[in-house]
This record gives structure tokens, sequence and C-alpha cells, in this order.
């Protein structure tokens, strides 16, 4: 047994844990991200900690890292010059769209470039059937004259191949990939059928083209982290987390860079279901909120909801349809344009709205004091008395509360003629009301009942916004987790070694027999265990199924140890079933068919998260006497407590606020709450009322 | 006035307005027809106890608006609130009660609460099929173009009325997607049902009527703040658009004033006998989404931005047909009721207007796939956005409504057809200060083996989206049978190996093209989007 550490870089700060597998204690450290070469923190954060905790960094075990150089890649356009070959007559698919408008009344409509100029597009002639059979044979010599071009013309570093219907049958794709490679050696090729191979050629193509786009950004980025690390003396394994919640090799991300996109938040749901393990909450909710955005997602029966659709870059505000669509394994993550920078103002009808506009981190809040002049929530939470003027950040940064005021009050509640607390009570609660939505139209979307599940809170303001989210969900149960200013940094050493491997294939299920069942799925435990080191210890079957006609399809898990007989006469019980959780809908007289294949295989589950404990300094008093809060129009006196410092088994009551380096808990009046032995703050919601929104 | 302040409507109308999606994506997911899953050709809506309208789904298409509260009017005339009981559904198609033509289904549930009806919830979804001709723009006669549903109960009390189910059934083709979708729209007015009911417990409100009255009003103020920064007076337009046998006029005439903005089509030429007459009620929905769209495109949408608009159309003209005039491609012509409104508003208001968009071109396709099964659909496909000051308009965008396309391997695996090609047309945006976006060109083939019967719905073939303040028009619309022009609203049979071409228009350009940026030229023919002859032409560009 030994050490392994997990590294998150964040917007602005990159966090790292060291977990030490013989005694289970954790070590925490953060240090600024360097933008300019993300991977320089990062080595010099191992660097640090190693020194830190006296331990020689060649008996480190492994490293693991979650970035969001993918993400930011895309959004800032900082990827490759990279090319794309393309069916002969669909050279536009990725001008042309979804042509669709993510808004019907919004004129001023912008659309994100693609992420391979049209000229950097060349079609080549082939032609594949939608069921699989060729109609014409790939134009060999036309490939190679095409990659010719746009290696020595386009002066390109990746090609991605996207052909039509290559869902069916990649073999013109996969030929294509091989005579590129012939003509450049050096090139990083990609083709949609193995990054995404799903139906829909204008989403498989996009993320195909941002794989391509991101691989040679990747490929350098690991290559000065791999060099850096081993200059320290590192000789452990070095792992990268992936959207999906597992982690791969480093070779793994090199070929599917589009996999690491979101891979941050992913750590801190996976980590959310950890402590569900460990607390024994089978459903909950995962709620991080930081300074622009809120994330949200669902666990259900421990296992974080996947799914296969993310947007990323979108060029107008947070609106869907606005961005860049990309068909990837991934945990399922809403995301709310709320947090503590969030601004708010009068909206178009003369009423209150927060966000999406935010004042980010620079100017910041007004009460941050650096020019900053529109209110946001930040400064609503200050003056409501949830923010301690003294102790942001730990002290680091000293509030002003009359600043923060003046800008309430003139920009809020003067043009809306509201009190100043009703004001700001008005933000603060808006933002809860967003989130609660949110939360609300996802789970009806995925059938998932949130009324009783319970939720983990965390991110520098979810923990001020938590209790009262809860009680309008009718969550009866929030935890504040103990180390959740690095709550992703702990989920990247939570995660496995994972690889799902999908393939398209429609079969009825009437017509599948048992040996096609295990001979499909046997190709793809192939292909997934490829990407393990070692056997994997787990293997996951699903299966996308739908009434055939039907647009939509609903991912049914196969139960493990079943036979390949016994599997097939399964299949109509298992999809009614997950129809049914997914639509309110009777059942139809409709043939059912299978439409996609897949399997993922992970590798262990490391055990660090059930036992875990954090390094805390003892014999510090868990009072810090009382301030006093608002709650619901009502100004009320407050017990403020130092969280670390409250003893495990400590139980108290609200209202009452606990602070900690990152954040501040706050705890209405009438919820209870209780330390567990690792310093989980555990809180009970009051009898769970909506209420009035307010004053009405 | 308001028993809300700005904290508490800002939560309930938010909250009212998601409740409305839940229905649109519960509708969507349970539809088997792809206008519905994959072109949101749909509407949901919630009324309160008096029919007044609290909030439309975001993703329903705008022009369905103004007409769900007239709707449910009618349907509450012939089956008064006293009457109805809980798990009632009652269903309408017809085109002047409903939504101009008889594909889209209106369907209605009351929303009970213990014993009271607090509230309605409506949805409409274009149905695959309605019997009679299809969806065809040359039927001459209503009677023609299939099954015209009267108001009537689908379900009485929790109980399907088989009796209808039947009758529909007997009259349509693909009869499992059209009751389909007819079943997945009763469920959807539950789930809003539902939802609404959930909500007011939530917020112990006893009723809706204050809250919808609140959202009107501030919808309606908000719209006539707006209006009242346009400079008033009269601005007058005209536009020759193609009819069938000929051109038809469409004027309007618009009084901006204390009022409100007051829409007169007066001058607009008579209905005719073919398929693209257009109903009053579809008239005033295009007219108010306009004038929404220049004042309040931000805000939700409901009845307050119905309020500050009168619209009046001559009965009897193709904007205020009558029965039994045909209906079934009343967009063909109602869709210019917004470039119409845009282009007599462009002096008044340049920095809000658009210039012409392209369009879409519509192609309804039926026959059978080689594998057994039949089709019927529709293909839509978008031309250019139009430009507006300060913006270039997008490529293919559709509008005013908003069908997005169906993927091409979607369409090929759902029909059999090939997708032969899918490109943009360049050169076909309208040049200008800010360039009009381009239209695309598609080539299907019949690859089932079968007979295919086509029939197209385009316009903009004679008449080009046009340029606003010295921008140049868009390109024209085409569509060709094996490289053969032929008639843009005309009905073919598709041979096994015929090929259709469908050349979508380009939006309008807006201002003069010589003071477009030099960057942007440059990147436009680097692009390929603009060819080096027609930035000469059109740019005076030097060499």
């Amino acid at each position: 047994m030994g050490h392994r550490i997990g590294v998150d870089i964040g917007g602005t700060f990159t966090d790292f844990v060291l977990y030490d597998e013989d005694s289970g204690v954790c070590a925490l450290h953060k240090r600024l991200t360097t933008p300019d070469d993300p991977a320089r923190a990062v080595i010099e954060g191992v660097h640090a900690l190693a020194a830190q905790r006296g331990i020689d960094i060649a008996d480190l075990d492994a490293i693991v890292h979650g970035t969001t150089l993918v993400t930011n890649g895309l959004i800032e356009r900082r990827g490759a010059r990279a090319g794309m070959l393309v069916t002969a007559g669909f050279r536009d698919v990725a001008d042309i769209g979804t042509e669709r408008r993510y808004d019907l009344f919004d004129l001023r409509l912008r659309f994100p470039a693609p992420l391979v100029p049209r000229r950097l597009r060349v079609e080549v002639d082939e032609r594949i059937r939608h069921d699989g059979s060729v109609a014409k044979p790939l134009d060999e010599a036309g490939v190679r004259r095409a990659v010719e071009h746009l290696v020595k013309k386009g002066r390109i570093e990746a090609l991605a191949i996207g052909f039509l219907n290559s869902y069916a049958n990649p073999a013109h794709e996969a030929r294509a990939r091989q005579i590129a490679l012939e003509v450049d050696p050096g090139l990083h090729v990609c083709t949609s059928a193995e990054v995404s191979p799903f139906m829909r050629e204008y989403e498989r193509w996009t993320t195909t083209m941002a794989n391509a786009y991101a691989q040679p950004l990747v490929d350098r980025y690991l290559s000065r982290l791999e060099a850096g690390l081993s200059a320290l003396g590192f000789r452990g394994e070095f792992f990268v987390m992936t959207s999906s919640g597992g982690t791969v090799g480093t070779g793994t991300a090199r070929r599917f860079p589009v996999r690491l996109l979101e891979s941050g938040p992913a750590g801190g749901v996976l980590m959310s279901a950890e402590y569900g393990r460990m607390l024994k909450l089978p459903d909950l909710l995962s709620f991080d909120m930081g300074g622009t955005t809120a994330k949200g997602s669902v666990v259900r029966a421990h296992e974080p909801l996947r799914c296969y659709e993310l947007e990323v870059a979108r060029e107008h505000d947070f609106k869907k349809g606005s961005g860049l669509p990309m068909r990837i394994p991934a945990l399922e993550l809403i995301e709310i344009g709320a947090g503590g920078g969030s601004i708010a103002e009068v909206d178009g009808r003369g009423l209150l709205r927060v966000g999406p506009r935010s004042a980010s981190a620079d100017p910041g809040p007004v009460c941050y004091g650096r020019g900053g002049e529109l209110p946001t929530l930040t400064d609503a939470n200050l003056l409501l008395g949830y923010l301690n003027a003294d102790f942001f950040l730990g002290g680091a940064m000293r509030l002003d509360r009359s600043r923060a005021e003046v800008a309430m009050r003139r920009r809020v509640a003067e043009p809306l003629g509201l009190e100043l607390v009703r004001a700001a009570w008005g933000v603060h609660e808006i933002v809860n009301e967003d989130v609660a939505r949110a939360f609300r139209v996802h789970g009806s979307e995925r059938g998932f009942d949130y009324r009783g599940c319970s939720m983990v809170a965390f991110g520098g303001s979810g923990p001020l916004h938590a209790m009262r989210i809860a009680r309008k969900l009718r969550i009866p149960r929030v935890v504040f987790p103990a180390g959740a200013g690095v709550m992703s940094a702990f989920g990247l050493l939570a995660s496995p070694l994972s690889f799902e491997a999908v393939r398209s294939g429609r079969v009825f299920i009437d017509e599948l027999a048992p040996a096609e069942l295990e001979t499909r799925f046997r190709a793809l435990e192939a292909e997934a265990a490829s990407h393990l080191k070692g056997p994997p210890q787990r293997l996951s079957r699903r299966l996308d199924m739908r009434y055939f006609g039907q647009g939509h399809e609903v991912e049914v898990e196969l139960p493990p140890d079943l036979s390949p007989r016994e599997a097939v006469a399964a299949l109509p019980a298992l999809f009614v079933e997950a129809y049914g959780r997914a639509y309110a809908m009777s059942l139809l007289d409709s043939k059912v068919e299978i439409v996609n294949w897949k399997l993922q295989a992970s590798g262990p589950i490391p055990e660090m998260g059930r036992r875990f404990t954090l390094d805390v300094p003892p014999g510090r008093s868990a009072s810090k006497g009382r301030r006093m809060a608002w709650f619901d129009g009502e100004p009320m006196d407050c017990e403020v407590y130092d969280r670390y410092a409250l003893a495990p088994g400590a139980e108290l009551s609200g209202p009452a606020l606990i602070e900690e380096r990152e954040s501040t808990c706050v705890i209405g009046p009438g919820d209870r709450v209780t330390v567990d032995a690792r310093h989980n703050l555990i809180a009970t919601a009051a009898a769970a009322a909506g209420g009035t929104p307010g004053r009405t | 006035m308001s028993k809300f302040d700005a904290v508490s409507l800002a939560i309930l109308w938010d909250r009212v307005v998601s409740i409305a999606n839940e229905m649109v994506s519960s509708l969507v997911r349970t539809s088997f027809s792809s206008n519905v899953r994959e072109a949101y050709d749909l509407s949901c809506v919630l009324f309160d106890a008096e029919g007044n309208s609290l909030a439309q789904g975001s993703y329903s298409v705008p022009t369905f608006t103004g007409t769900a509260a007239p709707t449910l009017r009618h349907m509450l005339a012939k089956f008064p609130p006293a009457t109805l009981e809980p798990g009632d559904v009652v269903v309408t198609n017809d085109p002047w009660m409903g939504t101009g033509h008889l594909f889209d289904i209106n369907v209605m549930r009351p929303v009970f609460r213990e014993e009271r009806i607090v509230g309605y919830t409506l949805s409409i979804s274009h149905l695959p099929d309605i019997g009679g001709a299809g969806f065809s723009a040359t039927t001459p006669e209503l009677y023609g173009e299939g099954l015209r549903l009267p108001v009537q109960k689908l379900v009485r009390a929790g109980r399907v009325n088989e009796d209808l189910l039947e009758l529909i059934r007997f009259n349509v083709r693909a009869e499992e997607q059209v009751v389909g979708d007819l079943m997945a729209n009763v469920t959807c007015t539950q789930v809003g049902g539902r939802k609404l009911v959930e909500f007011m417990d939530e917020y112990g409100l006893e009723e809706l009527a204050p809250l919808s009255g609140a959202i009107r009003s501030h919808t309606e103020r908000a719209m006539r703040t707006e209006l009242a920064k346009f400079p008033q007076g009269r601005w007058t337009n005209h536009l020759d658009i193609e009819g069938v046998d000929g051109p038809v006029t469409l004027a309007c005439e618009l009084r901006i004033g204390d009022h409100g903005a007051h829409v007169d089509f007066e001058g607009t030429g008579p209905a005719l006998r073919a398929a693209i007459n257009v109903p009053w009620c579809y008239t005033r929905a295009l007219s108010v989404y306009a004038l929404k769209c220049l004042t309040i495109p931000e805000l939700p949408n409901n009845e307050g931005a119905v309020l500050p608009v009168e619209v009046r159309a001559p009965e009897g003209c193709i904007l205020n047909a009558l029965p039994p005039r045909p209906t079934g491609g009343r967009h063909t012509v109602g869709h210019f009721i917004v470039p119409l409104i845009f282009g007599a508003l462009a002096e008044a208001v340049p920095e809000r207007v658009q210039a012409d968009v392209g369009m879409m071109g519509t192609l309804s396709l039926s026959g059978r796939h080689p594998d057994g099964r039949s089709f019927a659909g529709l293909y839509f496909l978008a031309g250019g956005f139009g430009a507006l000051h300060g913006l270039d308009g997008a490529a293919t965008v559709p509008a005013p409504s908003n069908m997005s396309s169906i993927s091409s391997e979607v369409w090929e695996e759902m029909t059999g057809m090939t997708i032969v090609s899918k490109r943009l047309r360049p050169d076909s945006g309208g040049a200008g200060h800010w360039r009009g976006g381009l239209g695309q060109e598609v080539v299907l083939r019949n690859d089932t083996g079968g007979l295919v019967t086509l029939s197209c719905f385009g316009q903009r073939t004679q008449f080009a989206p046009r340029g606003f303040l010295g921008g140049g028009d868009g390109a024209l619309r085409e569509i060709l049978i094996n490289g053969k022009r032929v008639h843009p609203k005309g009905s073919y049979v598709l041979q096994p190996g015929d090929c259709v071409t469908s050349r979508e228009a380009g939006g309008g350009g807006f201002g003069e093209p010589r003071a477009r940026a030099p960057e942007a030229l440059r990147r436009d023919l680097e692009e390929g989007f603009v060819s080096r002859r027609a930035a000469r032409r059109d740019y005076g560009m030097d060499k």
C-alpha cells in the first residue's frame, strides 16, 4: 500500500488531495491555477504536497488528474488546425447545423463557428447505406489526394474523418484512416465511428471534429506533465478523469480527448455518490455551486445518471442549442447560470432576475471592493448576514458591506419598489427557485422522483443555498461533506479505471438469438477491456432500446450473471420497466428494437472513499459568537460555528451559520444538524413546506 | 395593482413557464412522428379557470401563440365548464377554431383540484396525416383535405372514446403514428395538469386568475413601453408573393400610436381555390409574433403580447379566408406576414428589424420503405436568415416557424430514400454591410424501389427575399425533378431513381454592401460563402 494524489484544475485554483492508503488520512492542498501552462501548477503542487507530508515522490503509486483543458480549449478556440474528410455531398453539414433556432423571438441569433473551417473540409467519394451495405466503394486515391492537400496546403496537425452512415458500417472510415497515416504518419487521425458511434451525422461529426481539434493540445499537455513528473522522480501510474466518471490511461486520453470534457465536475458528482455509499443514501442530488455556475446531477441507487449529450461553448449565455453538441458517455450535469457572481437586475418584465450575467472573479461582486458596481448573489448573501465580512476565504479577503448595500439599493430595491432586505432576500430566493426548478424539470425528464431523497451540497456557494432548495424539493436531508472545498479532487481518487465501448446495431428483440447477443457483447468487451490495465472487475452491459418508429431511446441495463438465453428472455420486461420510468405513458402495441449496444468495463473501485479521515487540527473552540441573519424576511439572532472545530457527534439546530474557509452552511430555523465521525454535517430540513415565495 | 411584488411574481411566473416546458418535453418524448420529435411542430399552453393563458412552452411554435385562447373558448362553448368531468379530454382540428389547417390537432384537458376546475392545459401538434389528399397546396376545397373534427371529447371521464378513435384510424395513413401522437398529446395535457395542481398546492394558491392577470398586465405594459419608443405614424408595405396561378398581393398598413399597434391588411388579394389560404386566427398570430420580436423578444409568450396589437383583415381576402376554402398550406402565404410587417417598419426602426428571411422549403413525401413499412413525412429545409443591423444572417436557419431539419441518416433510415447531397449555396445570401445567410441545396433520390408521392410547398421562387436599406436580395428558391424545374407548389409522383433537387433561398442583406468590413469579406471569400465574381460585382472588390 502507498500513496495516491488527485489533482483537479479549476478556473481559479488547482486542488490536490493526497491519500495515504495505510492510515486512511487525507491531506489537502490548494494553489493558484497557472493558466498560461496549467501543467506547472500541477507539477509544483505535487512536489509541494509530497514535501509537506514527507513522502518521496518515487513512492507515489498513482496520480489521478481532472482537467478543464479540453473544455477551455473549445471555448477559447485554442485547439489545433484540424482538417476533415467527409462523404461527397456533405461537406457543409457542420455549417448547416441543426437548422433550428434556439430562441424563437430573439432575431439576433449567433451560432458557434465549426471547429474545422469549411476550407479544410474535403469531400471523398464513397457511400454506405443506412443498413451498412456499400453503395459506392471508397475512392482510395481520392482520400490520398485529399490528405496530401490538407497536410501540404492546409498545414493541418489533426484530421477528423466523418462518413455518412458510418455508425452502421465503419469500414470506409477505418480504411481512410489507414491511408491518411500512410500519407503522414505524424498526423493525429480520428474517425467518427470510433469517437461517437451514434446515428445523426451533425452531432457525430461535430464530436469528431472536437476530438481532432483537441488531440494535439492534449498530447502536448500530457507530454509536458509526464516529463515534469518524471523529472521529479515520479514512477507511478498516471490516470486522467473522463466525463463519464471513470479514469483512463494517457494513451486512451490521447486518442479520445473529447471524453475529457467536464471531467472536473464529474469528479464532484462521483464523490457525492461515494458519500451516498458511506452514509447509505442510495438516491441523492449532487449540488455544486461556485462563482459563475451551479451544477446539479442525479444519483440513483448509488449510480450517477449518465447521458450521451453534452453541449459546450454556448454562444448565447446559457441557452441550450447555441453551443456545440457532443455525443460521448458522460455523467449527466444540469448547468444553471447561477453562482456567487451572478448579477441581480431588473428584467424586461420589470421584475427581478439573477444571472446568467456574471461579474465573474474580476471585478467580482460589489463587496469585493475591486470595482464591481453591479449587485450580485454574493452581495445579497452578505446583506442577509449569511456571509461573514471578516471571514471570507478564511479572512483572506474583507467584504465591504456598505458598498454592497448601496448597489443593491440603487440597482434593485429602488427600481422595483422593494425594501433593501426584501430585495436581498429576493435575490437569494430567486436563485433557490432557479436551482429547484432546474432539478424539478430534470427529474421529470428522467422519471426521477427526488422527493424523499438526499442532497450533497458543496462548492463556494452551494452550502449557502442548499437547505432552502432542499425544502422546496421536499428533500428531507442535506449532507455538507467534509472537504467540500476539494470535492472534485477527492472524486478523482474514488473513480475506477473505466471505458465504455459503443456500437450501433438495430435488431428487433423478438428476432434476436442468444448467440448474437453474446457475440456482440463479447466484441465490445474486448474493445473496452483493451483500455484497462488488467482484467475488468465489473462489466455493465447496456442497450438503447425503443419502440419501432419512435425517435428517442431508453437505456436498459442487463442484470449481471444472466445467461444469453435468460438475457434475451428478460429484454421485453426490462424495456417496459425502463420505459415506464422515463415516460408517464401507456404501453404501445408496437415492436421493440435495440438501437445501440454499450459495454462499460471498469477496473477495481479504489477503497479510499469509505475509510478516509481528514487531517483536522484539534483544540479549537466551536463557537464563534452570534450574528444577525435574515430568514423569510425576519431578522434572527444566529449562533455562528467554526465547522472543523465541531466535534463528531455534536448536534445543533437552526437558525445557525457554520463557517469554513471556502463557504458557509446556512441552517434555517427549525433545521437540525449532526456532525458525523468524519466531520460531515448531516442536516435535516424543518418540516418541508413550500409556503408562499415570501410575501405575496 | 397586483398582489405580487417583483420577487414573488418573477418566481411564480418562471415556474408556470417551466410547467409548460415540461409538457413540451413529455409530448416530444412520447410522440411517434418526426414532425413532433424532430421538428417540434407543436405548442403547449396553460390557462387559468377563466380561459386566460398563463404560459406557453418556450419551444412551442410561436405562430401558435395567439391561437390557443380562442381555441379554448370554442371548446368551452360546446362543452361548458359546468359539464366537464375529471378525465375529460376535448379535441378539434378545425382550421378556424384551431391553428389554420386540419393537420394540427388541438387537445385540451380541464384541470381539476378536488371538485373544481382551476385551469386548462392545451397541446397542439402537427399530425403526420389527416386523410384526404394529404399535405398538398393544390387541393381546391377544404373537403378534399382530410378529416375535419368538430369539437369532440376524445376521452370521457378517463375512458377513451373508441368510436372517435376508430373513425380517425379509418381515415388516415400511417394510423399508428397518428394515434400514437394523439395519445402523446393526451398524456402531456395530463402531465401539465398534475404539475399545475402541485404548483398551486405548493404556493398555497386558491386560484390562478390573479397570477395570470399579473403576468398579462406585465407583458402588456412591457410591450407598450417598447412600442412607445417607436416613432408614431403610419407605414405601409406590400409584397407580391407566389400564388398558384399567378402572384398574390399582400398589403398592410401599420399605425403606431398611443393605443399601441394597429395592423390592417386592406388591399390584400382574394382567397383562392388552392390550399394556401390563411384563416384569420393564423394571420393574427403572425402579426402579434412579428411585433413581439421587435419589442419584447425576451419575455415569455402569453396573451399580454396580443393586447397592444389590433389586427384587421377584410373578410374573404387570402389573409382572412372563410370555409370551405382549403388551408392546408396556409403557412406558405401566412409566413409572409412577418417580413411584410418588418418591411413596413424598416425606416421607422432600422435597428430592430430583420431583412427578409429565405424561409423554409417543405417537401411532403410518402411511399414505402424497401423493408415494407409505409412512410409519410415532412422534409423541412431551411433557407438563409436575414441580416440585421450589426449582424450577418446565419446560414440555413428556419423562420418564422422553427421546423428543424431531419438528419440525413435518420431520413434515409426512415424512408429508404437516398440523400445524394446537402450543401450550402454560395452567393445565395443577399450582399450587404451585413450579409444575408446562405441557403442550401439538397438532392434526394427515390431508391425505395416503388413510387414516392411528393408535394412541394416552396415560396420565394419568383420573388426574392429582399434586402433592407440598400442590402441586396437573397437568391431565389428552386425545385427540380431530374434536373428540370417544376412548379414549387405542385404534387408529383417520383419513379424509382428520380431525383428531386431543392435549392433554398438565401436571406436578404442589410445596408450598403460597399460598407462591409474588408475583413468580413475576406473571410467570406476564404470560406467560399461569397465567390470572387460576386465580390467584385456586389461589393466592388478591386481584384
